[in-house]
């Protein structure tokens, strides 16, 4: 038994180690505790590309924590598409990491950095907690460490409207988490388990004998996942939250936060709840159309905003739509391009949100219409603005397509053409508010009326892999697709 | 100095404060063999500390456990919880493992037993005094610290 | 109808406390009384899962040596609830200490001037 086993808790052990640690590595060795976060995200990653090398041969396996098997204990599993989740997971944070040492320096004071680390890890520790575990009531605990240290990663900056934001945040999280664990105690009162595979066991015979209850907890879990995930009518406090947040918090809670409640809501409705639930109450065609409309109306606010981060907060709200959009479809290929839309997003929207940090690190200015012209002085900020921008519209080459483009086949597969016209409507959308900034930046004859500190090269060689991921991503998706398919078939 | 009501305060508290931390000491020690365990006793232990800062003031409460301190411990509670966890692994068995690990049983009802668990308790027990304590200083001080508080 | 819920009145109780925390947690103004509500929203379902675990006539579950053949509550619903307590602790914490910083940008901890004060400036 080597240790190559305990892997998937020592990915765990190793995030929640690092996070305990950096407080007292700040206090005593400074210089160190950056390298430390930065090597065991790194060491996490090496450690989840093996479990997906390892799941591709051997398929599903599971760890059980403190080696009690499933009724007793927590069981921790991976599969092809939990394994996908860990990576993207921690390989975005490793990568926004890398962008935030230097632009932390800035935007926060240098005493609470050491703080700062401890919840970043904290946030990736328990996403990836998520990712991997197998029970419904660990899967609760971690929804609210992740809760909280999400919230406290945009309120160490401690200006006012980060405060109000993170407030706002921390209450509605806490009525989702509400909402879970009731829908919890609804399961595990017609179960008696929380293990996710002996719940689905049960839940047949027990949606028979009290459909009631199941239909309470299914609502339940959708307003818990869907406030976490700012599904449509329940994002209200998204835009503040990842605006007034610091760049790399915007990041990180645009780009992989909201994404690892969607997958929580795909596990409980494909991993938890059985055929039967779905197909007796229209859970799918709810999703479906919140999401849509979030897809909508998402674009239709992010058209009307003036601060340059609040505009891709809401662009955020249309862009988790695609992800859930490609869960309520219920199409193998369909849910292909959600997922796959989770990690083009997860890394666009967070190089997106990099761009800015860059331009307020340089210039300090956020409003749109002051941008005109900044191509000239910041011109790979701005090339890699213009190609995150073309993948959020849909454009050949880039990986925004290739998701666009599974999903509206899955629409079209399943038979309801209504939803790619939504998608195709989404993309102009997305044009319209995208396409003046880069014009803007690039075409304008006038000089650049602002004052511009030098770039650091830290900050740039995060936008230029960027760049690379993407528009490899638009080009060489079939390895990624081939992948998603064979994990989404263990689903079906 | 203070009024008479203040006096009994103080004298109140300095003469309760040591039996709450023995009570709070005990619920922690005894977590595997009786109810409570590492939070409901750390958090005894730290309301004992919270105390004497709360009757005195801030500098006596901080001469017993200074915030830097309080944070260490905090830090250091729950490395020992993963650091049982990995000995876990290191002695060949599934993270936090216990018995199946070699972690001593000992006699089912003794204080030594239950292997692990008896030392997971111990260090849950020093976070969550020291966690309690970093709270009330952090919303006491607040003026220049961190607004994480956890 | 009435006589089943009459039956099961403690999940009544706790489904109406539920309800009363996350109307007041969304409606009033007052943060504190958010705090409040959000720390009644969670105790009704920690009650809910704790009545779930009871079992009528049972002892609690100590281990007694040599286990004796007595009935037993649920233990386990218990302590999943006081892992649920411990993080409705942190998050009131956490929520509190954010009160303290916005009260002392404002002076207020009132929703509603708050949203007054930022529309004047």
């Amino acid at each position: 038994m080597g240790l190559t086993n305990h892997f998937p808790a020592l990915i765990l052990a190793i995030l929640l180690g690092i996070s305990f640690l950096s407080p007292i590595l700040f206090r005593w060795v400074r210089k160190a505790s950056a390298p430390a976060l930065l090597l065991s995200l790194f060491l996490a990653l090496v450690m989840a590309v093996y479990l997906l090398i390892q799941t591709t041969q051997v398929g599903e396996f599971s760890y059980y924590m403190g080696g009690w098997p499933p009724p007793w204990g927590i069981e921790l599993k991976i599969n092809l598409i939990r394994a996908y989740m860990l990576i993207v997971v921690l390989a975005v944070s490793l990568w926004i990491m890398v962008y935030a040492l230097k632009d932390l320096e800035h935007e926060l004071k240098t005493d609470v950095l050491g703080w700062y680390y401890t919840l970043y890890a904290l946030v990736v520790a328990s996403m990836a907690g998520m990712a991997l575990t197998n029970d419904l009531f660990n899967l609760f605990v971690l929804m609210e460490i992740c809760a909280i240290s999400a919230c406290a990663i945009i309120s160490i900056k401690e200006d006012r409207a980060c405060l109000e934001a993170s407030f706002k945040y921390l209450i509605l999280s806490a009525m989702g988490t509400g909402c879970f664990l009731l829908g919890v105690a609804m399961v595990y009162m017609v179960t008696g388990h929380m293990n996710y595979d002996l719940v689905n066991e049960y839940l047949p015979v027990a949606v028979e004998q009290y459909p009631n209850n199941m239909f309470a907890a299914s609502a339940l879990f959708i307003v818990a996942f869907g406030t976490k995930a700012a599904l449509f009518p329940l994002h209200v406090w998204l835009p503040d939250a990842h605006a007034s947040a610091p760049s790399p918090s915007s990041a990180m809670l645009s780009g992989l936060v909201i994404k690892i409640y969607a997958f929580g809501l795909f596990i409980v409705f494909y991993q938890i709840f059985p055929r039967s639930l779905l197909d007796s109450i229209p859970l799918n065609e709810i999703i479906l159309w919140l999401s849509s409309m979030g897809i909508m109306f998402g674009s239709i606010f992010a058209m009307v905003q003036v601060d340059l981060k609040k505009m891709l907060a809401y662009s955020s709200i249309g862009q988790i739509g695609y992800v859930f959009l490609g869960i309520g479809l219920d199409d193998t290929i369909a849910m292909t391009g959600g997922f796959y839309h989770l990690l083009v997003h997860a890394i666009m929207k967070s190089m997106l949100f990099m761009c800015a940090g860059v331009i307020i690190y340089t210039t300090g200015i956020r409003q749109i219409k002051q941008l005109g012209g900044i191509g000239q002085v910041l011109p790979i900020t701005m090339i890699a603005f213009t190609i995150g921008s073309a993948s959020m519209i849909g454009i050949p080459g880039t990986g925004g397509l290739i998701s666009k483009w599974y999903l509206a086949l899955g629409a079209l597969e399943i038979g309801r053409p209504i939803f790619v016209v939504i998608i195709l409507a989404s993309s102009l959308l997305n044009a319209i508010y995208y396409m003046p900034i880069i014009v803007n930046a690039f075409m304008q004859q006038e000089e650049f009326a602002y004052e511009v500190k030098a770039v650091p090269r830290q900050m740039l060689i995060p936008l230029i892999i960027g760049m690379i991921a993407i528009v490899f991503l638009g080009v060489f998706s079939r390895p990624v697709i081939v992948l998603l398919e064979n994990g989404l078939q263990l689903f079906f | 100095m203070g009024t008479l009501e203040n006096q009994i305060v103080r004298i109140t508290s300095r003469l309760v404060a040591p039996f709450i931390q023995v009570y709070g000491i005990y619920v922690i020690i005894h977590g595997h063999l009786s109810p409570g365990g590492g939070f409901s006793g750390g958090a005894i232990f730290g309301a004992s500390l919270v105390l004497v800062a709360l009757s005195f003031n801030l500098e006596v409460g901080a001469k017993q456990i200074s915030h830097d301190t309080a944070s260490i411990l905090e830090s250091g509670g729950a490395l020992g919880f993963v650091i049982t966890g990995l000995v876990a692994i290191a002695l060949g068995a599934n993270f936090l493992a216990n018995q199946s690990a070699g972690f001593p049983m000992g006699q089912t009802g003794q204080l030594f037993s239950a292997g692990a668990i008896f030392i997971i308790t111990f260090f849950l027990g020093i976070k969550v005094a020291s966690t309690i304590v970093t709270l009330f200083y952090n919303i006491i001080e607040g003026e220049d610290k961190s607004g994480d508080a956890h | 109808m009435l006589i089943k819920i009459a039956h099961n009145y403690y999940y009544m109780v706790a489904i109406l406390l539920f309800i009363i925390g996350m109307h007041t947690m969304l409606t009033h103004s007052n943060l504190i009384k958010k705090v409040i509500a959000m720390n009644i929203m969670d105790t009704a379902v920690f009650l809910l899962f704790v009545a779930v675990g009871y079992t009528y006539g049972g002892a609690a579950p100590i281990v007694t040596a040599p286990a004796n053949e007595v009935l037993y509550v649920n233990p386990l619903p218990g302590s999943l609830m006081l892992t649920g307590i411990v993080v409705a602790v942190s998050i009131t914490a956490y929520a509190l200490s954010l009160i303290v910083k916005i009260y002392r940008f404002y002076g207020t901890v009132d929703y509603d001037e708050i949203c007054l004060i930022r529309s004047q400036e």
